[in-house]
C-alpha cells in the first residue's frame, strides 16, 4: 500500500532537497540547477497523477480504442514544459555568466550589492 | 542573514513544508488511480475527431494547442532574453567588428571519438525529421524532433570538427527558423480565423489515420514547432559562442 | 456586435509582431522596429476596449479550437471567459505598455531591437493572463509574463546591478511557478478537470479536505510570490531597482495586481464552494496578511532614498491593500479592489515615468544625490505631486472610490480595523514620494540621510545629460496619472464595479455559463454608498503625509521632529533582512509557505 504514495513521496522529497540547494548554495550555477532539479519534481508528481495501474501507453496506432491507457494530459502538460526549462536555464545562465564577467564573481554572497 | 541562520531557518520551513505534504498528501488517490474524466474522454475521442493515434501530440496540438502556443513564446521569449543580454555593447561592438579570435580548427580527439560523432550527425538528423514528422501516429512531434536536430551541431563539435560547428550554428537561417517557426504557429491559428472558425481550430483536411499526411493542422504545427526549437536552441549555442569570443578577445586584450 | 472574432487578436498578433520584429531587427532601423510596436500597442488598446465593451453586462465564453464542452459538462479544450473584470485589467495593460513604449522611444539606444519583441510578448502574456478560463493556461501565460519580465529587466547589462535583480526576480518567481503546478496538479488528481468552471463544479459544495487546501494554498502562494505579499516580496525591490522605467511601469501597474488577480479568480470558480464552511476564517488569515503586507511594504518604503525602490515598496505596501480587498471575501470588497487596481495601477506607472523623466535628466536616482538638482523640471515635480496624491486615495483619485467600496465591506466583519491600515499605508507611502518631491524638485530642507541603496549606481537610461525633458516622455507620464482621475468620470462607477463583481463570485452562475451556455443573471443593483467617511479618512491620511513629508524635511530645525528621523532609517532587523542574496528570499518564501499552510491546516479544516 506504501507503494502507492512512494511517487508522492519522492516528488516532495526533491522539491525540498532542491529548494534547500537553492537556499545553501554558494555558487549561482549551483543554484541554478537547483532550480531545474525542483522542476523535475513537479514532473514526477504530475506523471504519478496521471498513471493507471496495467495501462499501455495512450498511443493507438497499434492497440484498438478502448484499451485501458495511461492518462495523456498530464503527459502533454509535462513534455512541453521539459523542452522550456532548458531554454529558461539558459536564460538564467546567461544571467549568471554576464554577472560573472562584469563582476568577477558567482558566488551570491560577493555579488549583493543591493541592499536594505 | 548569515548562512548558518539561512540555512536554520529553511530547514524548520522544509519540516513544516514536509508535514504540511504529508498531511496534504494522504487524500490523494494512489498512484495507478486515475480516475478523472478530463484523459479517459480525450483517450476515447482523439482518434475519431483527428485522426491522430498519438493522444499526446493531439492534445497538444489541437485540443490545447493554445497553451503550446504558449509554450513555444517562452521558448522563444527566453531565446531573445539571451539575444539582449549577450549583445555586444560599447567596447565589443568595435572589437566584432576589427578582429576575429581564431577558434581551434580542430580539436584533438580520438579517432573513435571523431568517426562515431560523425557517423551518429547523419543519423540524428534523420532521426530528428523522422520524430518530428510523425508526431501524430507514434509518440514524437516537434518538440522531441527539433531537440534532437538542434544536439546535431553538438555532436559535431565533440567530432572535433569545430570549424563546422561554428559555420552551422552562425548561420542565418538559424534565427528565420526561430521567428518563423513561432510566429508561424501563430499565424495558423489566424488562419484558422479567416477560415470562419476559432482561433487554432483544425481546419486543415484530416486524411486517413495512419498516414503521415494525416490529422490536418496537427502534423504541420509539429513541424512549425520542430523548426523553432531547433532554430531556438541553434540560436542560443551561438549566442554563447559569441560571448565565448568577447572572453577570449577581452583575454587576449 | 459580436467580439467573437476580436478575442483572441490582443494575444495573437503582438506575438505574430514580436516575432517579426525579432527576426528584422537586424536590418530595420531603430525607429521603424519602435513605430511598429507602438503601433500594436495601440491597436491591442483599441481591441482591449472593444472587448471590455463586448463584456460590459454579459460575460463571453471563447472555446479555442472549436472545442465546445462535452455534454455532462466536461471540456475538452481551453476557453477565455472574459468578463468585465478581466476585460478591463487587459485594458490597462495596454494602455500601460503603450506608455511605456512611447516612453522608451528617447532611451535604450543599443539593444538590438530586441526589447520591443519582449514588451509585445509581456503584453500579449498579461492580456492572455486576465483573459483565460483554464488553470494550466493561467500557468503558461503566468510563465510567459515572467520569462520576458526577467529578459527586460536584467536589460542593462553593463553593471551587476540589474543581472542581480533579474536573477533574483526569476529564482524567487520561478519557485512560485513551480508551486502552482504542483497546485495544479494536484486539483487535477481530485476534480480530472483543467477547466475553472469545471473544476470548481466537481469540488461542488463537498467541505475542502486535506488535499483540496493543499492545492489552494499551493496555487495561491504561487501567485502571490508573483503579487509581492509579505513574505514573498523580496523581489520586487530588487527588480525594480535596476529595471528600467517602461519596464517598471508594467510590474507596479499591472504585474502585481495580476497575481492578486489570480487568487481571486482561481477561489471564486474553484474553491469557494467547498471553502464556504471556513470562509471567516480564511478571511482573517487573509486579512491578517494583508495587513503586515501593507505595514511592513510602507515601512520600508519611508526608509527609502532610492527612488524607485521607493516606489515599489509603496507597490508592495499597496499590494497588501488590495489582497485586502480580495481577503474579505465579499463582491463589494472585490468591486472595491478592481477599482482601486485600475486607479492605482496608471498612478504608480505615471510615478515611475517621472522617476524615468528624473533619470534622463539627472543621471542619478538617490534622495540624497538629487537634492534641490531638479529646479528646473516644474512640470514633472506637479505630476510627481499629484501622483503621490492619488497613492494617498484623496478626492478625486479612483483610489478613494476603491478604498471606500473596501473599507464599506469591512463594516460587516470583525476586522473593521482594516480603514486604518490603509489609512496608516497611504500616509507613509504617499509621505514617502512627497518628501522625495521636495527634497528632489524644490531642494527644501537638508539633504537625506545617505544609505547603500541610494550609492547604487543605476546606469543611465540615455546616453547624455538632457537639458530639457522630451514631450515623449513628459506627457506618458502625465497622461497616467491624469488617468487616475478620469476613471472617476465614469458614470454610477462603483455600481458597475459591484455588478461585475457579484458576476465573478457567483459560482455557480460561472459554471452554468462556461459549461452549458447559460446566461448569467443580472446582479441586483445596490445603491452607491456615500463616500463622506473615505473622504475624511483621505483628506486626513493626505494632509498627514504632506505633514510628515515637510516634517522629514525640515527636522533639522525643529527637534521635535526627530521620530522622523528613525522613520527614515528605518528599522535595521528589516532593511538586514532585505540583503539581496537569493538563498535568503527562497527561506523566507519556504518560511511563508509553510505558516500559511499551517495556518490553513489548523483553522480551516
Amino acid at each position: 500500500m506504501m507503494l502507492n504514495y512512494l511517487a508522492y513521496a519522492v516528488a516532495a522529497w526533491v522539491f525540498l532537497w532542491g529548494l534547500y540547494g537553492i537556499v545553501t548554495s554558494k555558487n549561482l550555477v549551483h543554484q541554478v540547477v537547483c532550480l531545474a532539479i525542483v522542476q523535475t519534481s513537479t514532473y514526477v508528481l504530475l506523471l504519478a497523477i496521471g498513471y493507471k495501474a496495467g495501462g499501455t501507453a495512450p498511443i493507438f496506432a497499434d492497440i484498438p480504442v478502448g484499451t485501458v491507457v495511461v492518462d495523456p494530459l498530464v503527459q502533454a502538460l509535462m513534455l512541453t514544459d521539459v523542452v522550456v526549462e532548458g531554454t529558461v536555464m539558459a536564460l538564467l545562465l546567461s544571467m549568471v555568466v554576464k554577472a560573472n564577467e562584469v563582476a568577477g564573481t558567482v558566488d551570491p554572497e560577493e555579488l549583493r550589492i543591493l541592499m536594505g | 542573514m548569515s548562512a548558518r541562520t539561512r540555512t536554520t531557518l529553511f530547514l524548520i520551513s522544509a519540516a513544516g513544508l514536509a508535514a504540511i505534504f504529508a498531511w496534504g498528501l494522504r487524500d490523494v488517490p494512489p498512484m495507478g488511480d486515475y480516475r478523472g474524466p478530463y484523459g479517459y474522454v480525450l483517450t476515447q475521442v482523439a482518434v475519431y475527431e483527428r485522426h491522430a493515434t498519438d493522444t499526446v501530440n493531439a492534445i497538444n496540438y489541437d485540443y490545447r494547442g493554445f497553451d503550446t502556443l504558449g509554450e513555444e513564446f517562452i521558448l522563444f521569449a527566453s531565446v531573445l532574453g539571451v539575444l539582449l543580454l549577450f549583445r555586444p555593447a560599447g567596447q565589443k561592438k568595435e572589437d566584432a567588428g576589427k578582429k576575429r579570435v581564431q577558434l581551434e580548427d580542430a580539436l584533438p580527439v580520438s579517432d573513435t571519438l571523431r568517426v562515431g560523432m560523425q557517423a551518429m550527425a547523419a543519423t540524428m538528423i534523420v532521426f530528428g525529421l523522422y520524430i518530428a514528422l510523425h508526431g501524430q501516429l507514434t509518440p514524437g512531434g516537434g518538440f522531441q524532433g527539433g531537440v534532437i536536430l538542434a544536439t546535431v551541431p553538438l555532436v559535431v563539435y565533440l567530432s572535433g570538427n569545430v570549424k563546422t560547428f561554428e559555420a552551422i550554428v552562425s548561420n542565418p537561417l538559424t534565427t528565420l527558423a526561430e521567428c518563423g517557426g513561432a510566429g508561424g504557429y501563430a499565424i495558423i491559428g489566424v488562419l484558422a480565423l479567416l477560415a470562419g472558425a476559432h482561433f487554432l481550430t483544425n481546419f486543415v483536411p484530416l486524411g486517413k489515420t495512419g498516414d503521415v499526411f494525416s490529422s490536418g493542422t496537427i502534423a504541420i504545427i509539429s513541424v512549425t514547432v520542430g523548426v523553432e526549437v531547433a532554430g531556438g536552441f541553434l540560436v542560443l549555442m551561438q549566442s554563447y559562442l559569441r560571448e565565448i569570443i568577447e572572453e577570449r578577445l577581452q583575454e587576449e586584450r | 456586435m459580436s467580439i467573437t472574432a476580436y478575442i483572441p487578436l490582443p494575444i495573437a498578433i503582438p506575438l505574430i509582431v514580436a516575432a517579426f520584429l525579432a527576426f528584422t531587427g537586424k536590418w530595420v532601423g531603430r525607429r521603424a522596429c519602435d513605430t511598429l510596436a507602438i503601433a500594436t500597442a495601440l491597436g491591442n488598446l483599441c481591441l482591449t476596449i472593444v472587448i471590455l465593451h463586448g463584456v460590459w453586462s454579459q460575460p463571453y465564453v471563447y472555446w479555442f479550437g472549436n472545442w465546445w464542452p462535452r455534454p455532462g459538462g466536461i471540456a475538452l479544450g481551453i476557453c477565455f471567459s472574459i468578463d468585465a473584470i478581466g476585460a478591463s485589467l487587459a485594458v490597462l495593460t495596454a494602455t500601460l505598455t503603450l506608455a511605456g513604449l512611447v516612453f522608451s522611444w528617447r532611451i535604450f539606444e543599443e539593444t538590438e531591437n530586441h526589447f520591443q519583441p519582449l514588451m509585445l510578448i509581456f503584453m500579449a502574456a498579461m492580456c492572455g493572463f486576465s483573459y483565460t478560463g483554464d488553470l494550466f493556461n493561467l500557468f503558461v501565460f503566468f510563465e510567459l509574463m515572467s520569462v520576458s519580465g526577467f529578459a527586460l529587466c536584467g536589460l542593462k547589462t553593463q553593471t551587476p546591478g540589474p543581472l542581480q535583480g533579474a536573477y533574483n526576480f526569476a529564482i524567487v518567481n520561478t519557485v512560485g511557478a513551480f508551486m502552482v503546478v504542483i497546485g495544479v496538479g494536484l486539483l487535477y488528481a481530485r476534480t480530472g478537470a483543467l477547466n475553472f468552471a469545471q473544476a470548481g463544479r466537481s469540488l461542488g459544495r463537498t467541505p475542502a479536505d486535506s488535499l483540496v487546501l493543499l492545492a489552494f494554498l499551493l496555487i495561491a502562494v504561487g501567485y502571490l510570490t508573483k503579487a509581492a505579499i509579505v513574505p514573498f516580496h523580496f523581489w520586487l525591490a530588487d527588480a525594480h531597482a535596476v529595471a528600467p522605467s517602461p519596464v517598471c511601469v508594467l510590474f507596479s501597474g499591472v504585474m502585481v495586481e495580476l497575481g492578486i488577480y489570480a487568487v481571486a479568480r482561481v477561489y471564486w470558480t474553484i474553491f469557494a464552494g467547498s471553502l464556504a464552511p471556513n470562509a471567516g476564517e480564511l478571511r482573517e488569515i487573509l486579512l491578517i496578511m494583508a495587513a503586515l503586507c501593507a505595514v511592513v511594504g510602507a515601512l520600508m518604503c519611508f526608509a527609502e532614498h532610492h527612488l524607485k525602490r521607493l516606489l515599489a515598496f509603496s507597490t508592495i505596501s499597496h499590494a497588501g491593500l488590495m489582497l485586502a480587498g480580495v481577503g474579505l471575501l465579499t463582491s463589494k470588497a472585490l468591486g472595491g479592489f478592481v477599482l482601486y487596481v485600475l486607479s492605482h495601477g496608471a498612478i504608480k506607472g505615471g510615478l515611475f515615468l517621472c522617476a524615468g523623466i528624473v533619470i534622463h535628466r539627472l543621471q542619478k536616482i538617490g534622495e540624497d544625490h538629487l537634492h534641490g538638482r531638479g529646479h528646473e523640471m516644474r512640470l514633472t515635480a506637479a505630476v510627481f505631486i499629484l501622483g503621490a496624491f492619488g497613492l494617498a486615495g484623496i478626492l478625486p483619485f479612483g483610489t478613494l472610490l476603491g478604498e471606500s467600496m473596501i473599507s464599506d465591506a469591512a463594516k460587516d466583519f470583525p476586522q473593521s480595523w482594516l480603514p486604518y491600515v490603509f489609512v496608516f499605508a497611504e500616509i507613509l507611502t504617499a509621505g514617502a514620494v512627497l518628501r522625495a518631491c521636495f527634497r528632489i524638485f524644490f531642494g527644501w530642507g537638508d539633504p537625506a540621510p545617505t544609505d547603500e541603496s541610494s550609492r547604487i549606481e543605476e546606469g543611465p537610461e540615455t546616453t547624455a545629460q538632457h537639458s530639457t525633458t522630451p514631450m515623449t516622455m513628459f506627457l506618458p507620464a502625465a497622461a497616467l496619472v491624469l488617468l487616475g482621475i478620469a476613471i472617476c468620470a465614469v458614470p454610477q462607477l462603483r455600481t458597475t464595479a459591484d455588478s461585475a463583481a457579484q458576476v465573478f463570485v457567483d459560482q455557480p452562475g460561472y459554471a452554468g455559463m462556461v459549461l452549458d451556455n447559460a446566461s448569467v443573471a443580472a446582479p441586483a443593483k445596490s445603491p452607491e454608498e456615500s463616500l463622506a467617511g473615505s473622504i475624511v479618512r483621505s483628506s486626513i491620511a493626505g494632509l498627514l503625509a504632506l505633514a510628515l513629508a515637510l516634517g522629514s524635511v525640515f527636522r533639522k530645525r525643529f527637534p521635535k521632529l526627530n521620530f522622523t528621523r528613525s522613520l527614515e532609517t528605518g528599522s535595521r532587523a528589516l532593511r538586514t533582512l532585505h540583503s539581496g542574496h537569493p538563498g535568503d528570499y527562497v527561506a523566507w518564501q519556504s518560511l511563508g509557505t509553510a505558516a500559511i499552510g499551517g495556518l490553513f491546516a489548523w483553522f480551516l479544516r
